[in-house]
């Protein structure tokens, strides 16, 4: 980690705000992975993916002037803003749509055997480093953040694909979420 | 509304997850509004996700960082560098300028208004007399505004230029490699007081700015402590006159695990007082 990862949000902004070349290499020295493994989680393939990360550095470097300290986190917006790039592109190539015309089945059956996921695997192989802590949830709260936040399915489309009422859906999530911060514990 | 059953409906995770409906969003964000611990539970959620995003960060190929920058150029995102950000300064030389023209003038036109030439000379000298006191004192009046406003203007300039500075020392601190930045949060019982160290890896030499802290009360003052295996060693205590977001330069610490401010009676104490620890942080 780097010694100015420490630097405040608002310092940050403020220096991202000056649009030079040091802003820049700060903002890639200590960002970079993290909204590359959002985007290579969302968008499967390398080469697609160096795309996207791409087009996110331009979009928040554009867009930081708007960015409004008020109104949350300047590291969450980053985070966004790659996860709906990747997202976009993901819809665009129609990745999506494959999915959904999956016979039933198939998609019920990823929660107990994740055969899903491991061809998922296989593809990531290509990315450095790739770790994927979403494995060492249970299986039936995994998928619900993996349908959710990587792949943008709305939790009513979850609930339709899974067969499983919204309430329960909102519950597991919640589960989810408890499950994670304990695992994330583990790796502070 | 009952707020502990809003936060556990889930309605916080399918926020931040990004699959929340329209009609949630703006519900959540009016809430949040105006009540923390729905703030609070948002926040603890996103930075949740930021710490997964961290964990399963994966590298990014090498090219891609030049690549980015070359497109960014291209365009025109880029901001010229070098641009001196002199404005104050330049204001302020004009002011001066203008001045010193006033000036000038004052004291050549006093000579000018003594023609000698006059039959009736006792009672032009009187009238010119009278004339070029009124002057005099008219001008003396000018001359007196204009040294006040320049007096002013030069304030103006040092306190610019004071400022100026310090952004520049922080500036330079941030951009120097060799030095470690760490963040002292305020302790549970103060969660908003925030203060940064910037300590040079290689000089030892250890500077401390005040982010977030209340004025140190009277006969009282912030004093810096680096704990090195264990024991509490002073690092001096921030000065009474400095800004407190200004990074002043505090006492070298050659080795220490984490920092600690506490605040102490007027010139610091040998052991610091546990009961007034404010923010802390570790390396």
């Amino acid at each position: 980690m780097s010694p100015l990862h420490n630097l405040s949000e608002e310092t940050l902004i403020l220096l991202l705000k000056k649009k030079n070349q040091q802003a820049f290499s700060y903002l890639y020295d200590n960002y970079a992975d993290s909204l590359y493994g959002v985007v290579c989680r969302i968008v499967t393939s390398a080469e697609h993916a160096e795309e996207v990360i791409q087009d996110v550095f331009v979009k928040i470097w554009k867009h930081v002037d708007l960015f409004d300290v008020e109104k949350g986190r300047l590291y969450t917006w980053m985070i966004n803003i790659a996860r709906n790039a990747a997202l976009d592109y993901r819809k665009s190539k129609g990745v999506r749509n494959e999915l959904k015309n999956q016979p039933l089945s198939n998609i019920v059956n990823r929660e107990e055997e994740q055969d899903r996921s491991q061809n998922e695997r296989n593809a990531q192989a290509d990315f450095i480093g790739f770790k994927n802590i979403l494995d060492k949830l249970k299986p039936e709260c995994r998928v619900l953040i993996e349908m959710a936040y990587y792949e943008g399915y709305t939790q009513q489309e979850i609930a339709q694909q899974l067969d499983i009422p919204l309430g329960t859906i909102k519950t597991r999530t919640k589960a989810a979420f408890l499950q994670l911060k304990t695992l994330l514990k583990d790796y502070r | 509304m009952d707020i502990e059953a809003y936060i556990s409906s889930g309605i916080i995770e399918s926020y931040v997850l990004g699959v929340a409906s329209e009609e949630e969003v703006s519900i959540l964000n009016c809430i949040r509004k105006n009540n923390s611990a729905v703030d609070q539970a948002i926040a603890e959620a996103e930075k949740m996700l930021e710490d997964l995003a961290e964990i399963q960060a994966v590298g990014m190929p090498m090219a891609l960082k030049e690549k980015i920058w070359n497109r960014l150029q291209d365009e025109n995102l880029v901001a010229n560098d070098n641009q001196p950000e002199l404005l104050p300064t330049t204001q302020t030389l004009s002011k001066d300028d203008s001045i010193q023209q006033q000036t000038s003038s004052a004291e050549e036109e006093p000579k000018q208004a003594v023609p000698i030439r006059s039959y009736n000379w006792a009672i032009a000298a009187s009238i010119l007399f009278v004339l070029s006191a009124g002057a005099n004192l008219f001008f003396y009046q000018q001359q007196k505004e204009s040294s006040e406003m320049l007096a002013a203007a030069n304030n103006e300039l040092h306190s610019k230029k004071a400022m100026l500075a310090t952004l520049q020392d922080k500036w330079d601190l941030v951009e120097n490699p060799a030095i470690k930045t760490i963040s002292l949060k305020g302790i549970e019982t103060k969660p908003d007081l925030h203060a940064l160290v910037y300590w040079d890896q290689q000089s030892k030499a250890v500077f401390l700015s005040l982010e977030h802290m209340p004025a140190a009360p009277k006969g009282k003052q912030y004093q810096l402590w680096a704990m090195v295996d264990g024991q509490p060693v002073s690092a001096g205590v921030f000065p009474l006159d400095a800004k407190t977001q200004m990074a002043s330069k505090m006492l070298d610490v050659a080795k220490a695990q984490a920092f600690a401010i506490t605040l102490e009676d007027e010139g610091g104490k040998d052991a610091p007082t546990l009961t007034e620890l404010c923010v802390m942080g570790s390396i």
